[in-house]
């Protein structure tokens, strides 16, 4: 962690130090200490910088200079927002969080028995034992990650007991306002899905256009013995947007992690899914789209760690890049010693549909087992020619041709998704991107 | 009015000249058919009608229903109510044969300023389209020739264009790779397709397809032009004696 590769953060510690007390939950001893602790993690290393392998692609410079305040809780405008967004016939719970905050007026939070989802505010000042006992759990593991625990405005608490399976997925916005102008917005969430337990969340990351604002959202995720979550991500961020979202998975024996995602917003877009088999035959996958143009910078960093032996993995990102936009996977894959009979595949596939864009694919793997099956591929490769003119002679125009093999080249990651309106949405976000280009 | 008329046609690929001042006038209602020697240019000349990027016009004209077809875009052509049966279809993975289709209707209707097709009305006619052409209701769900077999991926061309319904087909080659009794199945496809309004171009190495789909007039293309014209005994006649029997140099083309 030396100064050269790192942004000296000590901004952001004179910002926290000035606002700490108006910080959600203040008066908490013990919350004050996790968010202390954090900043000066967060200050003993910085901002990453170019030269941090993890971050060559994506350049924070930006964030050097620029303090981006905390948001500001708002009263509730704009309700249409969630009934434009909400997907048609997914009946759970509906948790809305505007510019950081929690918005109990926008939500519907269903009570049922044996499952806890609330706002992470309201479960530390209703449970502040237990919810202390999460903080000192939880696997935070780089400065970016400290900076938003110590900044934290809130975030939603998901725990469901043993044995439970959800009968209708969650459905989480997190929407911006055009108040969070050079704000940033923050939030921690927390979700452990105990043993034979399932759930589906569906999460939608929405900002106006032209308002420059920092995200930073981290999930830790437990998922217990036998248990089973799937997350669903539709980041439609608006064009000056910084989108940063973490998440943590920590996977039990026989556990199940599915995570999908569409990035198609942002002026910087990072994805990060890191995800740990720490029992006997669990099963992560990780799967996604982005699609950038026009200043977009979108990164996906995958970290997948398989622990203990027979687990299986799958990682497929497609990437789609017209003119001015830029992209980054990093496939990260860590088989350990024990983890034998591991199976982890990877695989990024790029569109590039003109020569002012650019791909980067970088695949790294660390394999210290001896008996395991693990394969990578990458290609970058452009639209066929045959086909625009095989689909213009039946009538489609230009546009119309390219959209439609852009969502094909895309659907393939999105095919086996069972929820069809989750499916539906993914496939027409991405068959409309190139005609909303304009 | 003519439905199309070729006048001194000179198309250059990749530049090089193919074709080079070519005559083709067809009326509603005719069927043609053109023949000729390997790379004597019969499948540029369909491109050249269709509108194929790269497919340069450097003299001549195409005119379809009196409109200047030089001016329209491959789609804006296919509005006009053009079609072409390619010789090697194309595959397209992640799109379905069914949704492709539809994306076809629906972009055809709004060029003809219609609205889209209500979906159960293009389940109706798609499902009564591939049984008429024999095609399993499952290879409407595949992606678009994708692992189709070459005679599937001509029945594909013929479901295509029944679907459509063009005024004017230009079928290239829809007959090669044809087991006999796709033949007759696809020959029948054509053959509904034939009206006093409509018209077709067929283009064949073969007089097989010939017996089953009667042409009004063969036309022999080579070097770059049409070189002779008969009705349908000039394919009996190639048939049996060839292109030299005519006189044409095969290497010429
Ligand atoms: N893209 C291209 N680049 C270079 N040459 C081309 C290209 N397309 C066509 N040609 C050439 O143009 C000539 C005519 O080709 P075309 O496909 O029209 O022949 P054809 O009459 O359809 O032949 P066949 O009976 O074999 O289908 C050939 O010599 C071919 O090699
Ligand atoms: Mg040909």
């Amino acid at each position: 962690m030396t100064e050269k590769n790192h942004f000296d953060g000590r901004n952001y510690a004179n910002y926290f130090n000035a606002h700490r007390h108006i910080l959600p939950n203040a008066e908490l001893a013990w919350l004050n200490d996790v968010r202390a602790k954090a900043i000066s993690s967060f200050i003993e290393v910085g901002l990453p910088g170019p030269k941090v392998e993890e971050w060559k692609y994506t350049n924070l410079n930006l964030l050097k200079t620029t303090i981006y305040e905390t948001s500001e809780k708002i009263a509730t405008e704009n309700t249409d927002i969630i009934q434009k967004y909400a997907l048609e016939g997914v009946l759970g719970s509906k948790v809305v969080f505007v510019d950081g905050y929690f918005n109990s007026e926008l939500s519907d939070v269903q009570k049922q028995q044996g499952v806890v989802l609330t706002s992470l505010n309201e479960f530390i000042s209703a449970n502040p034992e237990h919810a202390e006992q999460v903080f000192q759990e939880s696997k935070n593991q780089d400065s970016l990650g400290e900076l938003n625990t110590a900044l934290m405005t809130g975030g939603f608490v998901l725990i469901i007991d043993e044995n439970i399976k959800l009968a209708e997925p969650i459905q989480i916005f997190h929407i911006a306002s055009e108040k969070s102008q050079a704000k940033s917005l923050r939030l921690k969430n927390f979700i452990n899905i105990k043993s034979t337990s399932s759930a589906q969340i569906i999460e939608y990351f929405i900002s106006p256009d032209n308002i420059d604002c920092w995200r930073q959202n981290v999930t830790e995720v437990i998922v217990g013995e036998k248990a089973k979550l799937e997350i669903y991500q539709f980041q439609q961020e608006g064009n000056e947007t910084i989108h940063m979202n973490q998440t943590l998975a920590d996977v039990k024996e026989s556990g199940n992690f599915k995570h999908y995602s569409l990035n198609i917003g942002g002026k910087i877009s990072r994805t990060e899914i890191k995800p740990t088999i720490n029992g006997l035959y669990g099963n992560v996958d990780l799967r996604g789209a982005f699609l950038g143009r026009n200043g977009n910078s979108h990164d996906v960093f995958t970290h997948m760690k398989h622990m203990k032996p027979e687990g299986d993995s799958n990682q497929s990102y497609r990437g789609v890049l017209d003119k001015g936009g830029k992209s980054a996977f990093q496939g990260k894959v860590y088989v350990a010693k024990d983890a034998q009979l591991t199976n982890a595949n990877q695989s990024n596939k790029n569109l590039l549909l003109d020569r002012g864009a650019e791909a980067n694919s970088k695949p790294e793997l660390l394999i210290y087992a001896d008996d395991v099956k693990c394969s990578h591929g990458t290609t970058v490769g452009e639209l066929d020619n045959e086909a625009i003119f095989y689909l213009k002679s039946r009538g489609l125009d230009q546009k119309a041709a390219k959209a439609l093999l852009v969502e094909a080249f895309v659907a393939e990651v999105f095919e086996d998704i069972k929820l069809q309106s989750v499916k539906s949405r993914y496939l027409e976000l991405a068959g409309s991107w190139l005609e909303s280009g304009d | 009015m003519t439905m199309l008329e070729i006048k001194n046609l000179h198309v250059e690929v990749a530049g090089q000249k193919i074709l080079k001042g070519l005559n083709l006038t067809i009326n509603p209602g005719e069927v043609h058919a053109i023949m000729g020697p390997n790379g004597a240019g019969k499948s540029t000349l369909a491109y050249a009608i269709c509108g194929k990027e790269g497919y340069e016009i450097t003299e001549g004209s195409v005119t379809f229903k009196g409109k200047n077809f030089l001016e329209l875009t491959a789609n804006e052509r296919a509005g006009e109510g053009v079609f072409l049966g390619f010789q090697y279809p194309v595959e397209i993975p992640g799109v379905s044969n069914m949704n492709f289709l539809k994306a076809a209707i629906n972009s055809l209707r709004k060029y003809r300023g219609e609205d889209d097709m209500a979906a159960v009305d293009f389940l109706k006619l798609i499902r009564a389209k591939a049984e008429e052409l024999e095609m399993k209701p499952e290879m409407l769900k595949r992606a678009v020739n994708v692992g189709f077999s070459g005679g599937e991926k001509k029945r594909n061309e013929m479901v295509q264009m029944a679907m459509l319904e063009p005024i004017f087909s230009v079928l290239d080659e829809t007959d090669s790779g044809l087991d006999i009794d796709a033949l007759r199945i696809v020959a029948d496809g054509i053959n509904r397709m034939r009206s006093p309004e409509k018209s077709i171009l067929v283009i064949t190495h073969y007089q097989r397809l010939l017996d089953y789909v009667v042409p009004d007039f063969v036309h022999v293309l080579a070097n770059g032009k049409i070189v002779k014209t008969g009705d349908k005994s000039l394919a009996l006649e190639l048939e049996k004696n060839g292109y030299a029997g005519l006189g044409i140099d095969e290497n010429a083309a």
